[in-house]
């Protein structure tokens, strides 16, 4: 017993010794600005909870900034006063210093060493520092060597990977397919393939054009929103849906068949599409052709059970500079329309109209309804998983 | 025994099935079948009911009854199998 007694005391004394090298006698405050679906803050935050329990006289200020236009601001102040760019999370204060991203294992002992003794944490040259990122440092662990293409990381390959397969699966859905199609048809019967030719790339392009218009729109619109969860959850739910429709669609069409519907506005665009193609004035037919890939490609935007939304909303969680926004929505759009370009083209070379078969657009139901399920769920659940940048 | 194909330009089913049809019909030149577009024979679709899936194609027999309905796009197999089946009827 007493032996017991002697270690507990000796124990309790030998605490009283070491714990003031561990107390905060230079700062007691942290100020933590965090995003939510953002994985450094989310371990930065374990952390800091950490150390909270272990150092009862320190606190925390949290401001989360992706829901609130208030700690937004006050991240910005923040920035001015202590001159860094503001534009990632997790950010950390510390009395007049400041730390940019986290990482396990640097970024946690650089502010527990700052906190006990005043260190400097901009001046050790380590990853997850002062004005350097901690996503770029991920990047370094995620290099894999392929034959041929040398060392690559995976993390720059996943969003363009990513926009194409997205691409192609919205471009096998064949509900704007069928004006081109009738489009050609009418086309092949002409004699003047200079004119086939024109309107035949006029019409693909424009129908690029809305699709890029639209999906830009939609990127602006949620870049405005901000990192709102409630939209992330409502788009992962677009694509839940979206995913389930496309499963369904692939179980109860076996066939591979089209579906016929009585469709009244149908019957009147094929009869505008004829009127516009053998239009003599070749301007009138031009400006018509246009028109009339805006108003069918809009119309049937619809029917892409959401895959633009789901896919601009994975990259503004991305954050990247603004010309790589548009140029990712001009690659998905050039997948979306690549189909369209193979059978005008095969079309316009062999005047002959062919179709893609309908088992390919059965297994795009499939791979497209499984995708979007994982998307929505991840959208949902894992958001960190869908940030590439 | 008679084939009756409903189709449509807009469908790419329907002109994935086009050449084939042509092979079959090319390789069995007794074969009676005729080709009706959708949009322009809509009384005639109504007729034979085809109003869910395109393309459809209906054997008939020599009273024009319906033996056998097909939607979608089939094998070239599983059709001459089919016609040389109801030759006969």
């Amino acid at each position: 017993m007493k032996k017991i007694a002697a270690i507990l005391f000796a124990a309790f004394f030998a605490a009283t010794i070491f714990l003031p090298l561990k107390s905060f006698a230079v700062e007691n405050k942290i100020i933590f600005f965090w995003a939510e679906g953002c994985p450094h803050c989310a371990a930065e935050n374990l952390f800091l909870e950490e150390l909270v329990s272990k150092n009862p006289g320190l606190s925390v200020e949290k401001h989360e900034v992706s829901k609130n236009k208030e700690n937004q601001q006050l991240l910005i102040d923040w920035s001015k006063r202590l001159n860094f760019d503001a534009n990632g999370v997790p950010v950390t204060i510390i009395g007049q210093e400041y730390v940019l991203g986290y990482m396990d294992g640097i970024t946690d002992s650089k502010i527990e060493g700052f906190l006990t003794s005043s260190a400097d944490i901009t001046s050790s040259g380590e990853v997850c520092i002062v004005n350097q990122p901690c996503g770029d440092e991920e990047k370094s662990n995620h290099k894999i060597k392929l034959p041929f293409f040398g060392e690559i990381e995976t993390k720059n390959f996943s969003l363009p990977i990513l926009s194409i397969v997205i691409g192609i699966l919205d471009g096998f859905n064949p509900c704007a397919m069928w004006t081109l199609l009738f489009l050609i048809s009418l086309l092949l019967g002409m004699k003047d393939r200079k004119r086939m030719w024109i309107l035949g790339s006029v019409f693909i392009v424009a129908s690029a054009a809305v699709y890029f218009v639209f999906m830009s729109a939609w990127l602006n619109l949620l870049l405005f929103i901000g990192l709102i969860a409630t939209v992330r959850v409502i788009i992962g739910l677009v694509s839940l849906g979206g995913g389930i429709y496309s499963l369904k669609d692939f179980w109860a069409n076996k066939e591979g068949g089209c579906k016929v519907s009585n469709n009244k506005k149908r019957k009147a665009t094929f009869e505008k599409i004829k009127h516009i193609v053998h239009e003599r004035n070749f301007l009138l037919a031009l400006l018509g052709i246009i028109i009339l890939a805006f108003a069918v490609n809009l119309v049937e935007l619809i029917c892409s059970a959401g895959l633009p939304a789901v896919y601009t909303q994975i990259l503004t969680m991305s954050n990247l500079p603004t010309w790589q926004y548009y140029l990712y929505i001009l690659l998905y759009v050039f997948f979306f329309m690549l189909d369209d370009l193979v059978i005008f083209f095969i079309a316009m070379f062999t005047l002959q109209l062919t179709g893609i078969t309908t088992r390919y657009s059965r297994i795009s139901r499939l791979v497209g309804g499984i995708l979007m399920l994982a998307i929505g769920l991840i959208l949902i659940f894992k958001p960190s998983w869908l940030m590439f940048g | 025994m008679k084939v009756l194909k409903f189709g449509a330009i807009w469908c790419p089913g329907c002109l994935i099935m086009k050449p084939m049809w042509q092979e079959i019909e090319k390789e069995n030149s007794w074969l009676k079948n005729e080709y009706y577009d959708y949009d322009e024979n809509r009384e005639l679709a109504e007729k034979w009911q085809v109003n869910d899936t395109l393309p459809t194609f209906i054997f008939v027999d020599k009273d024009e009854k319906e033996i056998i309905r097909l939607q979608g796009e089939r094998s070239k197999i599983e059709l001459l199998k089919l016609i040389e089946e109801n030759r006969d009827k």
